[in-house]
């Protein structure tokens, strides 16, 4: 034990529980609508990266990512080669 | 017509069913017809709290299964005027019932009642399908603890892809020393996890026990902290403006004493 876990202010427990619900709640929520709203947004997506280059649909991913504090909105679409023609 | 609200929470021992007999109550004693639905089939627990178990003939499956009248299965509080019970049935199970039969069940009592409260039981699943099915509007009571608050935003976010709006908090078994001390979750914190808007706070008040016990809702006790928060939150349901008190910076004397020593350590 540290001095400053002996003599320190202690965190409080309700920080913590409040920084642990934001984050279990912002990943619930995300998987609740993740069917309906994850699904168009990846087909809207598609559509516009398709005019610049090439990936395998396949493979396509968007996820929730936890950082530390916060979430990032990862969207995975795995490069093949520019478009020959980008219009 | 009257208002059909569904009592729910998603975890189960935060308090809906005393939530319910209470705000039940309360509404009878300011002059509201009030009926109470126990939507718990095959754990009914609402006819218990409200200390009517001994009176129940019929249930509600009693009903959905033409056995009996509505009007007929209804048990009359004899404490207030204007206040009967629907029980569940015990011996049949969730999947038994069905959404629509809630629904007209809850259709037809808020023809004669102007207020039918409905105690869902915990979960997601069947049974609180049928409770919400009829429901105006819904009562999220939840106790300011990670695993209530998260199932309360879970069910938040199933009550609005029902159409079920408005939804209001009841926060049950709130501590203001806890919250002083820093181990409870403080008021606009649960608001800000939530984004709903707050009914009341109900303090944690060990007078429930007692209450339960004897199956004589706290409401009746006219002086204990539970009661009068149970009937701040009737007056609201009705529309009266009624503020919510500071919980934090009442002061008693004997919360002052309490603070005056703790300070000193």
């Amino acid at each position: 034990m540290n001095f400053i876990q002996l003599f320190g202010r202690r965190s409080k427990s309700s920080a913590i529980a409040k920084q642990r619900l934001k984050l279990v709640i912002t990943q619930d929520r995300f998987d609740v609508v993740n069917e309906r709203v994850v699904t168009q947004l990846h087909r809207e997506l598609a559509e516009v990266l398709a005019k610049y280059f090439e990936f395998s649909m396949n493979s396509v991913q968007i996820s929730l990512k936890q950082q530390g504090n916060s979430y990032v909105l990862v969207a995975d679409f795995p490069y093949r080669k520019a478009t020959k023609d980008p219009s | 017509m009257g208002k059909v609200i569904v009592v729910t929470s998603g975890k189960g021992g935060v308090g809906k069913t005393t939530s319910t007999a209470n705000l039940g109550s309360a509404l009878a004693l300011i002059g509201k017809t009030v009926a109470v639905v126990d939507a718990d089939v095959g754990l009914r627990n609402l006819d218990v709290v409200m200390g009517l178990e001994s009176r129940i003939v019929y249930t509600s499956m009693d009903v959905i299964e033409k056995q009996c009248e509505l009007q007929k299965a209804l048990v009359r509080d004899r404490r207030v005027e204007g206040l009967m019970l629907l029980a569940a049935s015990q011996k049949n199970n969730k999947d038994d019932i069905q959404p629509e039969h809630m629904k007209s069940i809850c259709e037809r009592l808020s023809v004669d009642y102007d207020f039918v409260l409905v105690d869902s039981p915990a979960g997601i699943e069947q049974g609180f399908q049928n409770a919400s099915a009829g429901a105006d509007e819904a009562l999220i009571v939840t106790t300011p603890d990670v695993s209530a608050l998260r199932d309360a935003d879970r069910m938040i976010g199933l009550l609005l892809n029902d159409g079920v709006e408005p939804i209001n908090l009841v926060l049950n078994r709130f501590s203001p020393e806890l919250v002083k001390s820093g181990d409870m979750v403080d008021v606009p914190d649960v608001l800000d996890l939530l984004s709903i808007d707050l009914l009341g706070i109900v303090p944690e008040d060990e007078g429930v026990i007692a209450s339960t016990n004897r199956g004589i809702p706290l409401v009746y006790s006219e002086n204990a902290p539970g009661a009068q928060a149970y009937r701040r939150i009737a007056r609201r349901i009705t529309g009266q403006q009624v503020p919510i008190p500071d919980f934090l910076h009442s002061k008693n004397f004997f919360s002052n004493i309490k603070e005056w020593f703790s300070r000193k350590k």
